[in-house]
């Protein structure tokens, strides 16, 4: 069985946002929301400053907080680990947003039911890659299946230092991120 | 100096975005109070007489138990107002999550309705039962005075459990610091008895009643204000998240309305336990009304400023910095 995820390699992130525009357009978000988002942190004084840039999404979190917080079961994880959202059982009680270190939840204003990132499963199903990972010229996101253990994103996994987003939830976030300097 | 631009969307970048508004805190306050009335209520039935007989049974017995349904029934609205998708909300009823606190409440608050509206009909005293329209139910209240007391502990016992629920329902999320201390439970239970006690001084007719409640809740106020300075202690004391996390309560400026919710919390709540203590120790003639207003207000400013600040708490360097 397949265990989607990706991995963000932030030191070949240029800040583009171009994936924030791809996604927006594959699963036509809603006006004024985003399923992604790229965070710039900036620190220091000028001249003396240091960038990072860190794409952020829905982490597909093996233990996800969303899941386990949905009173009526709509929030589910498929058995390939992507987190996803039944919208016929949503009754628009926002459990699920409250629950997400990650902000990475809201509600669409056009169903009232809650909307995220589903690693555009439906292009998965056609052999393709996310729409923000193809599109990304920068390459800085590698998507993959961390069930196998041939896969790039496993191979990275393996042999490099990586860490994922707010460890200390204890989410088990299937997003990790690739960076020698992460600011603190 | 560190700056932060984000380019997306969470409640941080667009305020507009605020997870749960003031019908959640109001909802919070109407099931904290409910929760009060129905422990205090049976604990005010067991201290009384049958109420068989003339009408000497004291108000509380009775009125307890019909605000009980009735005020849960009015939060549960506000709640409903929430819901985005108002008409998917039978899926509550066709899915029981044992980790998800909203699934508990839904199931507990559906149980709870009924088993207060049976002690509601079995407490009516005989005087006033005509006020029920229907022959019927007339009987039916007459047969359920005879199991009052078993209903009194089950109300009682489903009244602990509410008033814990109310803040379990918001420290259950690990995502929002402010929110996720054990202390919370206890607060939210203190609170909802505390204000179920000044609503019970406020319609109690006795003055012996009155009294009863006045005192009930100078002990509720004071564990009241100890559990609100050890939650703030425990904020205090955590991590960086969870520091930032009560920062807004002491903050002015953009914050300024929860700094006002603290500054009405530190003034009220003493000087409602100032004026009860007066009250029972017969100084003055001050009424334990304006008292029992205190905590009423005190009691939705607490869930108000914990609501709305609980949201803006997180986990994430984007916010906590």
């Amino acid at each position: 069985m397949p265990r989607y995820g990706m991995v963000i390699d932030q030191s070949r992130c240029i800040g583009c946002m171009a994936c924030v525009v791809a996604c927006k357009k594959e699963n036509d978000v809603p006006d004024e929301h985003y399923r992604t988002r790229v965070v710039e942190l900036v620190e220091g004084t000028f001249p003396k400053l240091r960038m990072e840039l860190r794409p952020e999404l829905c982490n597909h979190c093996s233990n996800a907080p969303c899941v386990y917080n949905c009173p009526t079961g709509a929030s589910y994880k498929r058995e390939d680990g992507i987190v996803m959202v039944n919208k016929k059982k949503c009754v628009g009680c926002k459990a699920c947003i409250a629950a997400c270190p990650y902000d990475a939840r809201f509600v669409d204003p056009r169903t009232g039911a809650a909307h995220k990132c589903t690693l555009c499963e439906h292009r998965i199903k056609e052999g393709k890659e996310p729409a923000c990972v193809t599109t990304c010229l920068s390459k800085a996101r590698i998507f993959g299946d961390f069930g196998d253990p041939q896969s790039t994103v496993s191979k990275i996994k393996a042999d490099k230092h990586i860490r994922v987003l707010i460890a200390e939830a204890g989410t088990k976030p299937f997003v990790f991120y690739l960076n020698p300097e992460p600011l603190a | 100096m560190k700056e932060i631009s984000v380019i997306g969307a969470n409640a941080i970048t667009y305020p507009h975005l605020d997870i749960w508004n003031w019908t959640i805190a109001v909802y919070l306050f109407l099931g904290g109070m409910v929760a009060g009335l129905m422990v205090l209520g049976a604990i005010s039935q067991f201290r009384s007489k049958p109420l068989t007989g003339e009408g000497v049974s004291p108000a509380s017995c009775y009125l307890s138990p019909v605000l009980a349904p009735i005020l849960l029934s009015i939060g549960m609205f506000f709640i409903f107002l929430d819901l985005t998708r108002k008409l998917n909300s039978f899926w509550f009823y066709l899915n029981f999550n044992p980790m998800s606190p909203m699934s508990w409440g839904a199931w507990g608050v559906g149980a709870i309705i009924p088993v207060s509206v049976l002690w509601a009909l079995a407490s009516i005293p005989e005087q006033y039962r005509h006020y029920l329209k229907w022959p019927k139910l007339q009987d039916f209240s007459f047969k359920l005075s005879a199991y009052r007391n078993k209903l009194a502990v089950a109300n009682f016992a489903l009244g602990i459990f509410l008033g814990i629920y109310t803040g379990v329902l918001l420290s259950g999320f690990v995502a929002r610091p402010l929110w996720n201390s054990a202390l919370l439970p206890i607060l939210f239970l203190n609170g909802g008895l505390s204000t179920g006690a000044a609503l019970l001084v406020l319609i109690a007719r006795d003055p012996k009643e009155k009294l009863f409640f006045t005192k009930a809740d100078i002990a509720l106020i004071t564990s009241e204000i100890v559990v609100i300075i050890l939650f703030f202690y425990g904020q205090l004391t955590s991590t960086a998240p969870h520091v930032d996390a009560i920062a807004p309560f002491f903050t002015t400026g953009y914050y300024f309305p929860f700094w006002i919710a603290v500054f009405t919390l530190g003034i009220g709540l003493p000087l409602a336990l100032v004026l009860d203590v007066m009250e029972v120790a017969g100084f003055a003639k001050i009424r334990v009304h304006l008292s029992a207003w205190f905590v009423l207000i005190g009691g939705l400013v607490i869930r108000l400023a914990l609501v709305y600040v609980g949201q803006l708490s997180s986990l994430s360097d984007i916010v906590h910095r």
